[in-house]
C-alpha cells in the first residue's frame, strides 16, 4: 500500500445518505461519527449510504444520485441497526485496495430525446426556454417582486436533496435565486416522532446557517456554542402568526420544546422568498409537520 | 533576492497545511470534535485517490482556470508582503497590487461556480459576487487608512511606519473590518456565500477528486496571503525584538489565521439579502468613518 493510500484510508469517509421512511433520526446520529463526514453533495462522497427501504417512486432518483458519485465508490444498505461506521470504513479501505468500484445504475443518456421544436430545436423561443434533451432552460418571465423581466428556470429538487426532508420532491420555478412558484411532486417520507425531536430539528437549521460544529453539538443533545445564532435569521421570516417566525421556532427547539404540529402548505409558504430564506422557512418545521401539510394538500386536491 | 522569492512558495505550503489543521482544530473550541495535525493530509490524500468528474457540457477552460487564478492571486498578494526589510516583489504601490488581487478573487470564485454548468454552483457564484463586491469598498477604505500614517502605498513603508506603534493600536476598527474582508476572500463562515449548505455546497457542489483538492488548496493559500497581509498592515509584519524578521512575520500570520478560522467556524451566516443590506447600510458608512478618523489622526 502506498503512503497516499495509507493516508487516504485513515481519513474520515465522506458519506452521502439517501434516507428512506423512518430512518432520518438514526442516520443523522450515525453521520455524527468522527470516522465519517457528511458530504454536502454526492460528488463529495465516496460511499452512498442507502438507509432503510427506498420506496419505488424514488428508485430512479436513487439511481441518479448513485451515478453522481465519483469513482471509486461503494453503496451500502443499512437497516438502522448498529453503527454503520465500521462497514463504511471497511468498504472505503477495500476500494483503496483495488475492490471494484460500483458501476452506473442508469444509462448515461439524456432523459428526453432532442425535442426538435423552436429555432434551435429545444422547444422554447430563440435561444431560451424549453427542455432540450430533458434539461430545463431558463426563459424570460415577470419577476414577482419588481416587475423586471428576468430568466425563469424550472427544475425538480429532491427526493434526496440534502437541504430538504428525505422524500420531499418539489418542482420549483426560480428567477435568480428567488422562488416564483413551487408545487409538491412527492411528499416527505413519514419519519416518526424521533426525526421531529427538537434537538435534531434545531441541528438542521444550524447547519443551514453554516454552523456545523454547533449543529453537531446540538444533535448530541448539548447546547450550541456559536455567535449570532438567532440574530442571523431575519426577524419576521416565515411568520405564521404574530411573533411565530423562524427565529422563534428555533428558540423553542433549542429550549427543548416541540414546534407546530402542522406546517402551512408548501406551495404558499415559499414563493417570493430567496432560496436561502426558503430553505430556512421549510426547515423551521419538523419533517412530520411538513408530511402532514403535504398529506392535507393532497386530500384537498 | 532569490531567497526572498523562495519564501513565497514555502510560506504558502506551510500556511496551507497550518490553515487546514486550524480548520480541523477550531471545532473543538466551539464544542465539536477536532482532528489532529495529520488529519488535513489524510483528507487531501482521500481526494487525490478519487476521480475528478467532468459535468455535462462544462466550461472546460474556466473550470481549469478558476483554481489556478485563485492560487496565483494568493501568491501575488503574498509576494508584496515584506518578509524582512523588503518584500519578494518590492513595489511602491504594494497595497494597490493586493487590492487588485482582492477584487480579482471575485472573478475566480464566480468562474468556479459558473463553469460546471449546474444550477446550485451558479446560484453560489452569483450570491458570492453580490456579497463580495460591496465588501471590496470597505476593504479599499481600510487599506487607504492603513497607508495614511506611512504616507506611502508601499507595504514596506507601511510596516516601517509601525516601528513605534502598531496600526492595530492606532486603527483597531481597521483590523476588525479587514477580518470581514478576509472571511469573504477565503469564503468562510458568515461570509461563505459561495458554498452554503442550502445549495448543497454551492460553487463546490460539483467538485470532486483532485479538482476539488486544488480548489480547497487555493482557498487555504488565499487565507495564508490574507493573514500575512493583515499581519503586515496591522501588527507590524516582521518588526519585533530578538527573533529574526521572517519568524515574527510567520508568528503574526499564524495568529491572524487562527483568529480568522475561529471566527469562520463560530459565527452564523445570515441570508444573502440581509447581508447585502448590512454591508451597504452599516459596513460601508462605518468604514468611511474609520477612514475619516484615521486620516484626521494621521494629519494631526
Amino acid at each position: 500500500m502506498s503512503l497516499l493510500d495509507r493516508l487516504a484510508g485513515r481519513a474520515p469517509v465522506p458519506v452521502f445518505a439517501c434516507i428512506g421512511p423512518g430512518m432520518q433520526a438514526v442516520t443523522e446520529h450515525a453521520l455524527l461519527s468522527p470516522r465519517l463526514r457528511r458530504a454536502a453533495s454526492p460528488r463529495e462522497a465516496a460511499v452512498l449510504l442507502r438507509a432503510g427501504a427506498i420506496p419505488e417512486r424514488a428508485a430512479a432518483a436513487f439511481g441518479r444520485v448513485h451515478d453522481q458519485l465519483p469513482h471509486p465508490r461503494a453503496v451500502l444498505r443499512w437497516d438502522g441497526q448498529g453503527d454503520p461506521a465500521d462497514v463504511i470504513t471497511d468498504a472505503w479501505v477495500d476500494l483503496l485496495n483495488g475492490a471494484d468500484s460500483d458501476t452506473d445504475r442508469r444509462s448515461d443518456e439524456p432523459p428526453n430525446p432532442w425535442e426538435g421544436k423552436g429555432d434551435h430545436g429545444q422547444g422554447g423561443e430563440g435561444m431560451m426556454g424549453g427542455v432540450p434533451y430533458g434539461r430545463p432552460m431558463a426563459m424570460t418571465g415577470d419577476d414577482i417582486r419588481d416587475g423586471l423581466q428576468l430568466d425563469a428556470y424550472t427544475a425538480t429538487v429532491g427526493p434526496f436533496a440534502p437541504m430538504l426532508p428525505p422524500g420531499l420532491t418539489l418542482e420549483i420555478t426560480l428567477q435568480g435565486d428567488v422562488i416564483i412558484s413551487t408545487s409538491v411532486t412527492a411528499p416527505p417520507f413519514p419519519q416518526g416522532d424521533e426525526a421531529s425531536a427538537p434537538h435534531l430539528c434545531a441541528a438542521r437549521l444550524l447547519r443551514l446557517l453554516g454552523l456545523n460544529a454547533a449543529a453537531a453539538r446540538v444533535a448530541r443533545g448539548s447546547s450550541p456554542r456559536a455567535l449570532w445564532t438567532r440574530g442571523a435569521i431575519p426577524a419576521g421570516l416565515g411568520e405564521a402568526a404574530k411573533g411565530e417566525d423562524v427565529r422563534a421556532r428555533l428558540s423553542a427547539w433549542l429550549a427543548g420544546q416541540a414546534g407546530p404540529y402542522q406546517a402551512p402548505r408548501i406551495g404558499s409558504m415559499l414563493p417570493g422568498l430567496e432560496w436561502h430564506e426558503a430553505m430556512l422557512v421549510l426547515n423551521s418545521y419538523a419533517p412530520d409537520a411538513l408530511h402532514r401539510a403535504c398529506a392535507e394538500e393532497e386530500e384537498a386536491a | 533576492m532569490i531567497w526572498l522569492l523562495l519564501t513565497v512558495p514555502v510560506t504558502l505550503a506551510v500556511g496551507v497545511w497550518l490553515a487546514a489543521t486550524f480548520d480541523r482544530l477550531a471545532p473543538a473550541l466551539w464544542g465539536a470534535r477536532a482532528g489532529g495535525p495529520v488529519a488535513a493530509l489524510r483528507d487531501g490524500a482521500l481526494l487525490l485517490r478519487r476521480q475528478t468528474v467532468r459535468t455535462e457540457a462544462p466550461d472546460d477552460l474556466n473550470r481549469r482556470l478558476a483554481p489556478v487564478v485563485y492560487l496565483a492571486l494568493a501568491a501575488i498578494g503574498l509576494s508584496v508582503v515584506p518578509v524582512t526589510h523588503a518584500a519578494p516583489i518590492e513595489s511602491p504601490v504594494g497595497i494597490v497590487i493586493w487590492g487588485s488581487c482582492e477584487a480579482l478573487t471575485i472573478i475566480a470564485v464566480f468562474l468556479h461556480g459558473w463553469s460546471p454548468n449546474a444550477p446550485f454552483p451558479l446560484i453560489g457564484a452569483y450570491r458570492y459576487a453580490a456579497i463580495a463586491l460591496p465588501v471590496m469598498l470597505p476593504s479599499m477604505f481600510v487599506l487607504i487608512a492603513a497607508a495614511l500614517p506611512a504616507e506611502s502605498l508601499s507595504v514596506t513603508a507601511i510596516v516601517e511606519s509601525q516601528r513605534e506603534v502598531w496600526n492595530v493600536v492606532r486603527q483597531p476598527l481597521g483590523l476588525a473590518l479587514f477580518l470581514l474582508v478576509g472571511l469573504t476572500l477565503t469564503q468562510r463562515g458568515p461570509f461563505d456565500f459561495a458554498d452554503g449548505a442550502d445549495i448543497a455546497g454551492g460553487t463546490s457542489a460539483e467538485d470532486s477528486g483532485a479538482g476539488r483538492a486544488l480548489w480547497q488548496l487555493a482557498r487555504l493559500a488565499m487565507l495564508t496571503a490574507f493573514s500575512a497581509m493583515a499581519a503586515a498592515l496591522f501588527l507590524g509584519g516582521p518588526l519585533g525584538p530578538g527573533l529574526p524578521g521572517p519568524v515574527w512575520l510567520w508568528l503574526k500570520t499564524a495568529a491572524i489565521m487562527a483568529l480568522t478560522v475561529l471566527l469562520g467556524h463560530g459565527i452564523a451566516r445570515t441570508t444573502p439579502g440581509r447581508m447585502l443590506t448590512l454591508l451597504w447600510i452599516v459596513a460601508l458608512p462605518v468604514s468611511f468613518l474609520h477612514l475619516a478618523v484615521s486620516g484626521g489622526l494621521a494629519l494631526w
